[in-house]
C-alpha cells in the first residue's frame, strides 16, 4: 500500500503525459496544420479580373454572400483533379459565390487553362504576385477557404478536394 | 584659394563615401537581420527546414516579405505578429509565451519538481 502511495505521482505524470501526447499527435497531420485565419474576417483584397483589367473586385463587394475562395494556377496539377467539383458546388448551389484567385501565374495560361477545363468561377481575380495569398496564409495550391454570410472563414482545406470533403465539411457549413 | 578648393574637394569626398558606406552598412544590417529572423521561421512546405535554408517558392517569398518589411521600419516582433496572425504559431520554430503556451514551457520544469520531490522522498526513506 505504501508502496502505491510513495510511486502514485509517477502514475499521474505518466498519464499526463499519455493524455498530452493524444492531445498533440491526435487527429494532427504535421503537413497540414489548422489556419490561423479560422473564424476570423475575410482578408481585405483588391483583385484585377483576369479577362477584364478594368473590372476590380475587393472584399467590400463580398458582404453577405457565401463564398468559396479558391486559389488555383494553370501549372499547379492538383488544381486540375478539383477543377470539376467546382462545376457540381456550382450547379448544386447557384447562391454560392465561387471566387478563384489565379495565383502567381502568366495570363495567357491561366485563359488557356479556363477554356480548356471550363470555368466554374463566378470571379477570377489575379494574384499575379502572391501577395493575396500571402494575406490568406496560403502556401501550396490548390488551397479553397469557406467563408460566411458574416464574412468569417469557418472552412479551409490545403490540398486538392475530394468528394468526400465537399460531402462531409463544404455542404454542411452552406 | 587653392587650399579651399582641396579641403571643399575632400570634405565633398569624404562625404560621398559616408554616404556610400552608410547605405552599404545599413543593407548589411538589414541582410543580417533578415537572416536571423528567417532562422527562427519554419518553411510550411519544406521538412523540418527553416525559410533562410530554403529555396522554395513559400520561402523565397517570405525572404522577400521580411525584408521589405525591414526596410519599411518593421520591428522583428510586429513581422513575426504579422506572420503568426496569417500562418498560425506553427510558422515559428519557438513557440511564443503565452497564457496558451504556458503549459508547454512550465512541463518540463513541472516533471523536475516532481521527480525532485520524489527522489528526495525515496533517499529519505532509504
Amino acid at each position: 500500500m505504501k508502496r502505491i502511495i510513495v510511486i502514485s505521482p509517477l502514475i499521474i505524470l505518466f498519464i499526463i503525459c499519455l493524455f498530452t501526447l493524444f492531445y498533440i499527435i491526435g487527429n494532427k497531420d504535421p503537413n497540414k496544420p489548422p489556419s490561423a485565419l479560422l473564424n476570423k474576417n475575410l482578408p481585405s483584397f483588391t483583385s484585377k479580373s483576369l479577362f477584364d483589367n478594368e473590372i476590380i473586385l475587393t472584399d467590400n463587394d463580398l458582404r453577405n454572400k457565401k463564398i468559396i475562395i479558391n486559389f488555383f494556377a494553370s501549372w499547379c496539377t492538383p488544381c486540375k483533379v478539383e477543377h470539376p467539383l467546382f462545376f457540381e458546388l456550382a450547379e448544386q448551389y447557384p447562391d454560392l459565390y465561387i471566387l478563384g484567385f489565379n495565383h502567381k501565374d502568366a495570363a495567357k495560361d491561366a485563359k488557356n487553362y479556363l477554356k480548356d477545363e471550363g470555368n466554374p468561377y463566378t470571379f477570377v481575380g489575379v494574384d499575379k504576385d502572391g501577395l493575396i495569398a500571402l494575406d490568406f496564409g496560403v502556401f501550396g495550391l490548390p488551397e479553397t477557404f469557406l467563408i460566411n454570410e458574416k464574412g468569417k472563414i469557418v472552412y479551409k482545406y490545403m490540398g486538392p478536394l475530394t468528394d468526400k470533403i465537399i460531402k462531409d465539411e463544404i455542404q454542411p457549413r452552406l | 584659394m587653392k587650399f579651399n578648393h582641396a579641403c571643399k574637394l575632400i570634405l565633398k569626398n569624404l562625404f560621398l563615401i559616408f554616404i556610400l558606406t552608410s547605405g552599404v552598412h545599413g543593407n548589411e544590417n538589414v541582410n543580417d537581420k533578415v537572416k536571423k529572423l528567417t532562422l527562427e521561421l519554419r518553411c510550411m512546405t519544406c521538412q523540418n527546414q527553416s525559410i533562410y535554408d530554403s529555396d522554395a517558392d513559400f520561402s523565397i517569398d517570405i525572404k522577400k516579405l521580411v525584408k521589405q518589411k525591414f526596410h519599411e521600419g518593421k520591428t522583428e516582433s510586429e513581422i513575426k505578429k504579422f506572420l503568426v496572425e496569417r500562418y498560425g504559431e506553427y510558422i515559428l520554430f519557438r513557440p511564443l509565451i503565452n497564457f496558451k503556451n504556458l503549459f508547454l514551457w512550465l512541463f518540463p520544469f513541472t516533471i523536475l519538481a516532481i521527480v525532485t520531490v520524489f527522489l528526495i522522498f525515496s533517499a529519505r526513506k532509504k
